[in-house]
């Protein structure tokens, strides 16, 4: 029922009001940060220099990812939701594990294969812009795999069979009517994979592909100079906020495109052995490029590294992050969901304002996280001179916390949507027969709402436990002194060259994702399929 | 009626949504303990707000809901649903996926143990023939089964009110005849006061004691179904029951002369203007040589048991007659129609 406001605006607002603050709050200070001082000097001389290099590279990787996501997530996609063979049911929820890896992994596994001295010499080394767009690409692609996926097996099958009853054959109709249903959903996917694929850094650094992010850190870690780092992560921003706007409205679009009336599910067209091996054929070939190959190779050189460092610690402190951010993540999403649900105007912008955080890259919002730290410092400063003329005798570092911090404003945003979806299932009836049949406001929460969003606010959790822990450059800008995660160590032995010993923390990174990320994919997968 | 009967008064209830008209725009209805009221009306009359607002689902924004000596809703005055006693099967069911069919007949009961609640849902359960499907999950079910799990649900806890929210409206024809005798069981052996909403006038004229009508969120008349039907209070009121054919007339010496014959019109002064009103069976369908308006058949559409007839008057006007399957009337025939005296209904002109 559309109207019945006395139910729904009976949840609070506040706490997402205070989660868009924690999402929105580091941008805000590196904006600030970046229009203080002088400007225009500063901008001529990147111009002058580096920055034509940093986009342009952007640029290059950024195509080529999203351009490589889109084939494969699509094609795979179509193939699973409309054809049946061997395999199959594994397939649908395999095909989107790849994303347990995070990219610098299978950059350093197909770098060391494909080296002039590795097995694979022989081919060309994966490196530079090309090499960084086809390994985001392999590893990003079931972004757009999972929602094309949803779109094809959502479509009822009347506008393919229509086609085919026109005279089309297969492919056209494929071409004519199908894809042309999914594309929002698939631009959509891209726009997520693109938005990746700006804030990685461990890659494109590794394969000497210099992206703003790559600038970005350097002008932080090279000079210091937060605020020349700041304003490369506003254009960064800009960038990802322009991809941000376009999945925002293509998903709105995917929406109405699938929107239509009952879902009469496509029956899938049964392959003969020939084709069907061709199918698996293909459906192992991303598994095998982003997943298989490169976590290999990593396992072949950790086996023959010595372990030099302890890797105990920094796999605690890597899980430790992980769990924590997921946990606060999905409560954050719970209550932008409760916000939403209120369609009070406020809440609705304070849940749509934490949904922002998306497409700041981890860099940005560590970046932010540091200049909040340091006009507190800052303030503190000035206060405690004032009452006693001294400076504030304690250094305000955020420590773990502040970790935490820029871990929520990125990765937040992605435990909205399945908090949201999960709500929806709490239909504002269902609210009102509860009420009706005795239930307060508490009682209807714990027995109605409880049992149907309790899976769905672990998928957010996961998903956030998976971004968390493959998660690099805001890690290094913020981890406090002696403190060190899988992926900062990793990142460091990869980039003295000395991969042996990168391979196993990444490898680590990997194998804990991995059952995450399984049990993440077969969720989305079975919650598609039911009623 | 007797005096100490128990209900549920509303009394000139206003609900409104934005600025602008109200959805229920000082409504008066009146609900009895044992008894089916029906409320019948077009989509957007406010029948489901007013069902909405009686549950405490929504707030009044003027006018008050009573039951017995307890007002419910008034000035300054919301008595949350929950502590209503008002069963709702609602229009979309809205069974808790989660909990199978005894555990969803079971949430509203309180007190006792587990084991008391459970066998009182099991009860209730086998009192909609649903006993077999008790710890079948709602997404297991078939329409007609989540609509008899919605019911036993509602009439588990024994509430004063139930309310019902078109609650037949997603079902095929055939099943709809059946679940009308079940529901109409169950509610008879309750001893609840029941709404029941809904836009189609068989369902009211089929299953209630009393049927209220509402037209732009107002009850425009109340009574038997039987007097509604043949007694409507206006044209309006006329239409929502079925279809009827309406005559414009002079009264003159307590009748009224139509172009299909007279009809009696006492209680008018003479030169009102009136509006006679006939149900399309009750329209004589006469011989080409016996008395009455002249009239060819255009069309016919034969339905159960019986058929209608499209007739088209000397001056071009199309009436609607109903007579039995078997009669012998077909398209071409040249016919005379008449009213029949003893089943008109004569209204004031303006209250159409």
């Amino acid at each position: 029922m559309a109207l019945s406001p006395a139910l729904r605006q009976a949840y609070p607002v506040w706490p997402a009001l205070f989660a868009a603050l924690i999402c929105a709050a580091p941008l805000v200070a590196v904006a600030a940060l970046a229009v203080s001082g002088e400007w225009t000097g500063y901008l001529a001389h990147l111009w002058a220099t580096r920055l034509p290099d940093y986009l342009w590279v952007t640029l290059q990787v950024t195509a080529l990812s999203g351009a490589v996501a889109a084939v494969t997530g699509a094609g795979l996609a179509w193939l699973v939701a409309r054809y049946d063979f061997t395999g199959r049911g594994v397939f649908e929820w395999l095909l989107a594990v790849p994303l347990a890896v995070p990219a610098y992994a299978a950059a350093y596994g197909w770098y060391d294969l494909t080296q002039g001295a590795g097995p694979l010499g022989f081919l060309p080394t994966v490196r530079g812009p090309a090499g960084a767009g086809l390994i985001l690409g392999l590893t990003l692609y079931p972004y757009v795999y999972l929602l094309a996926r949803e779109a094809f097996s959502g479509q009822s099958s009347d506008a393919y069979e229509a086609a085919r009853t026109l005279g089309a054959r297969p492919f056209e109709a494929f071409r004519r009517a199908a894809l042309p249903l999914a594309r929002p959903a698939i631009a959509a996917g891209m726009a997520l994979v693109i938005m990746e694929t700006l804030a990685d850094f461990g890659a494109v650094a590794h394969l000497g592909a210099p992206t703003l992010t790559v600038g970005l850190i350097r002008a932080w870690a090279g000079e210091g100079a937060t605020a020349e780092a700041a304003r490369l992560a506003l254009m960064l921003v800009a960038f990802a906020f322009l991809i941000f706007a376009l999945e925002r409205t293509q998903r709105a679009r995917a929406r109405q495109t699938n929107a239509s009336g009952r879902r009469k599910p496509a029956r899938r067209v049964q392959l003969g052995w020939a084709a069907g091996l061709g199918a698996v054929a293909l459906c192992l070939t991303p598994v095998l490029l982003g997943m298989v190959i490169p976590l290999a190779r990593l396992s072949y050189r950790a086996l023959h590294a010595p372990v030099t460092r302890d890797l105990v610690s920094a796999a605690q402190n890597a899980v430790l992050l992980a769990v924590i951010a997921g946990v606060l993540a999905a409560i954050i999403g719970l209550a932008a969901a409760y916000a939403l649900r209120t369609g009070k105007m406020r809440g609705v912008f304070a849940a749509r304002t934490a949904g922002l955080g998306y497409a700041v890259p981890g860099a940005v919002a560590a970046l932010g996280v540091l200049a909040i730290l340091s006009a507190l410092q800052g303030g503190l400063d000035a206060m405690w001179t004032n009452l006693f003329g001294t400076q504030f005798p304690l250094l305000v570092t955020g420590g773990i916390a502040a970790l935490i911090f820029a871990y929520l404003s990125r990765f937040a945003a992605a435990a909205i949507g399945p908090s949201e979806s999960a709500l929806a299932r709490v239909t504002l009836t269902l609210d009102a027969a509860a009420r009706t049949l005795g239930a307060n406001g508490r009682e209807t929460a714990w027995r109605v709402h409880r049992p149907l969003i309790s899976r769905g606010a672990l998928l957010a959790a996961l998903l956030v436990f998976v971004e968390v822990l493959k998660e690099l450059p805001a890690t290094m800008i913020l981890r406090p002194f002696n403190f060190d995660t899988l992926a900062v160590i990793a990142h460091n032995y990869a980039s003295d060259e000395r991969l042996g010993e990168a391979a196993l923390p990444a490898l680590l990174i990997a194998l804990a994702a991995l059952p995450a990320m399984v049990w993440i994919a077969r969720r989305i997968i079975r919650a598609e399929a039911a009623p | 009626m007797i005096l100490d009967d128990r209900v549920l008064d509303v009394r000139a209830a206003t609900v409104r949504y934005a600025p602008g008209r109200p959805a229920v725009d000082g409504a008066d209805l009146r609900l009895t303990c044992g008894r089916v009221t029906a409320l019948l009306g077009p989509s957007g009359s406010g029948k489901s707000s007013l069902l909405r607002a009686i549950a405490g689902l929504e707030k009044l924004d003027g006018g008050e809901i009573r039951f017995e000596n307890r007002v419910w809703s008034g000035p300054g005055i919301h008595l949350a649903p929950e502590q209503r006693r008002c069963g709702v099967v609602f229009q979309d069911y809205a069974l808790f996926p989660h909990l199978s069919a005894l555990n969803n007949t079971a949430f509203g009961l309180r007190g006792g143990d587990r084991g008391t609640r459970r066998a009182k849902a099991l009860e209730r359960l086998k009192s909609v023939e649903l006993e077999p499907r008790a710890h079948a999950f709602p997404h297991q079910l078939s329409g007609g089964e989540q609509q008899r799990v919605a019911l036993a649900r509602a009439l588990a806890p024994d509430p004063d009110v139930v309310l019902m929210d078109e609650p037949f409206s997603g079902l095929d024809r055939r099943l709809r005849g059946e679940l009308r005798e079940t529901t109409a069981r169950a509610l008879r052996d309750s001893d609840a006061a029941t709404l029941l909403v809904t836009h189609d006038a068989e369902e009211a004229l089929a299953l209630a004691d009393t049927i209220a009508l509402m037209s732009q969120g107002r009850i425009i008349q109340t009574g038997a179904p039987d007097a509604v039907y043949l007694r409507p209070a206006s044209l309006t009121a006329a239409r929502l029951l079925g279809e009827v054919e309406a005559f414009e007339a002079v009264a003159e010496s307590g009748r009224a002369l139509t172009v299909l014959g007279e009809a009696p019109a006492s209680g008018f002064e003479d030169g009102a203007r009136v509006c006679v009103l006939a149900r399309p069976e009750t329209i004589e369908v006469r011989r080409a040589d016996a008395q009455g308006a002249p009239a060819v058949i255009t069309g016919r559409r034969p339905g159960a048991g019986q058929q209608r007839l499209i007739c088209q008057l000397e001056d071009g006007r199309e009436i609607s007659a109903r007579t039995a399957l078997t009669a012998p009337h077909r398209p071409g025939d040249a016919v005379r129609l008449a009213l029949d005296p003893d089943n008109t209904h004569v209204i004031p002109a303006e209250a159409g």
